[in-house]
């Protein structure tokens, strides 16, 4: 579950997965840029963007549902940002229009995501300039959420085996102790890191 | 003047102390040398200091470094300005390889240390496809890390030392949580790499087939150092400090 949900990348080998990261990013942000900067009722517009990513989603061979699963996941933030342009004037629209954007914009991303692996996409971030700390925070990040996430696991594993009350405020202590724990586990994990950097030569 | 390398230990120690900035101490008066070359165990019970001696080799200990510094290797003071080169001398293995591998891809891993050392293009593309070779994980290139078994991590952690050309090893557990064939790899690795090796270890089958000579650290001072054999033969020193003379020799008599 914590792997799937962590792990965009789709393994297939179509046309898509094998165009450079590069030329799909560039294309991923274009595309973004256009969807926002089109006008509030531009619905043809909207539609035939939306063929398009249907079109290229059918050519990367990713199953359908998982795709679709993706986007759902993400949709909440979506909807919530939507949902506030209601309490403006002429709401209704501004609500459909918020929504079919930044749907599209998610859209893309999940392609973006699912056909390309996130080194590749660091790269490109390193290539293009982007500032070195934040290329290196998004890898390190990258690396330690899986660790995280099975850590995690096995921590709230160790919990359930102990927990013999279905008392709901016994649950919730122990979450947060669970929490507690790993957040002093992740900061020793971070100076250990450092080290095993500066071990290797790292300048500060 | 500085003597030629060749007359120079890979590791000099002396009288090295440190306390933890709790005030516990953690080293005292830790006298050795490691020849050029020479493989070292270094043995001892839990919290005996081991990881905490490892630290210093390459100047990651003491936080606030002394002016006249207790470790020099290969005859060079562990001390700024030398930390860069010393660090690069050094291959430090550390226990949990998640924290060494700290990069999103083995090859990305394995060309830190030489990146930043100032290797690019395809001289690093060549060194990297070679140590990676060397440790037996070639087409590893692309692979994430945490699709990796422990053993195969602890092979890319060796490669991303020795991608640096570091000539004095220091490895803390090297052979802890392995499976058999992870540990026999492993051991087969080390056996084939010509520079010095510091092994602090709980694997005592491990020294006996390795390591010509231990050390043995207790409450953080050296308490004895020798023949491996004669040493982990000695029971009385063995139990006294944690430890227990191992299998492979009592079954080592002549027949």
């Amino acid at each position: 579950m914590h792997r799937a949900l962590l792990e965009p990348y789709q393994h297939q080998h179509s046309a898509i997965h094998r165009l450079s990261a590069g030329v799909k990013a560039g294309g991923a942000l274009a595309f973004v840029l256009v969807i926002v900067l089109l006008p509030r009722a531009a619905w043809t517009a909207y539609a035939a963007a939306g063929a398009l990513l249907l079109l290229l989603a059918g050519l990367s061979r990713i199953p359908p549902r998982a795709l679709a699963r993706r986007l759902l996941l993400v949709e909440p933030f979506a909807l919530g940002v939507a949902l506030l342009s209601l309490l403006q004037q002429d709401g209704l629209r501004v609500f459909a229009a918020t929504l079919t954007k930044s749907t599209l914009c998610l859209f893309g991303m999940v392609l973006l995501s699912s056909t390309t692996r996130f080194s590749a996409l660091l790269r490109v971030l390193w290539r293009i300039q982007v500032p070195a700390l934040l290329v290196t925070t998004l890898a390190l990040m990258h690396r330690y959420l899986f660790l995280l996430a099975d850590e995690t696991g096995c921590m709230v594993r160790a919990r359930r085996s102990r927990t013999f009350s279905r008392d709901r405020a016994s649950v919730w202590r122990s979450s947060a102790s669970v929490i507690a724990q790993l957040f002093v586990r992740s900061s020793e994990r971070a100076e250990r890191i450092y080290a095993a950097m500066c071990a290797r030569g790292w300048k500060t | 003047m500085r003597a030629g390398l060749e007359d120079v230990n890979a590791l000099e120690v002396r009288d090295l102390g440190y306390r933890y900035p709790d005030g516990t101490a953690a080293l005292r008066d830790v006298t050795f040398t490691v020849a050029e070359g020479e493989r070292v165990a270094l043995i001892g019970p839990n919290g005996a200091g081991k990881s905490t001696l490892l630290l210093h080799l390459n100047g990651l200990l003491p936080e606030h470094p002394a002016a006249a510094p207790a470790v020099r290797v290969f005859g060079t003071p562990v001390a700024e300005p030398h930390l860069t080169g010393i660090r690069a001398r050094v291959g430090l293995l550390f226990q949990d390889p998640d924290d060494q591998i700290f990069c999103p891809t083995v090859w990305e891993d394995v060309a830190f240390g030489p990146l930043q050392l100032g290797l690019h293009g395809p001289e690093l593309a060549t060194r990297v496809a070679r140590v990676l070779d060397q440790v037996g994980l070639k087409g590893f290139d692309e692979r994430l890390p945490h699709h990796l078994s422990r053993g195969e991590k602890r092979r890319v952690c060796l490669a991303g030392l020795l991608a640096c050309e570091a000539r004095l090893l220091a490895l803390d557990e090297p052979t802890s949580d392995l499976d058999p064939r992870g540990r026999r790899e492993l051991k087969g690795l080390l056996e084939s790499l010509a520079v010095a090796q510091v092994i602090a270890t709980h694997d005592l089958e491990l020294v006996v087939e390795l390591c010509p000579r231990v050390i043995v650290l207790d409450r953080g001072g050296v308490v004895a150092q020798g023949p491996t054999a004669e040493l982990l033969a000695d029971e009385e020193l063995m139990l006294a400090h944690g430890l227990e003379r191992p299998h492979i020799l009592r079954h080592r008599h002549p027949h």
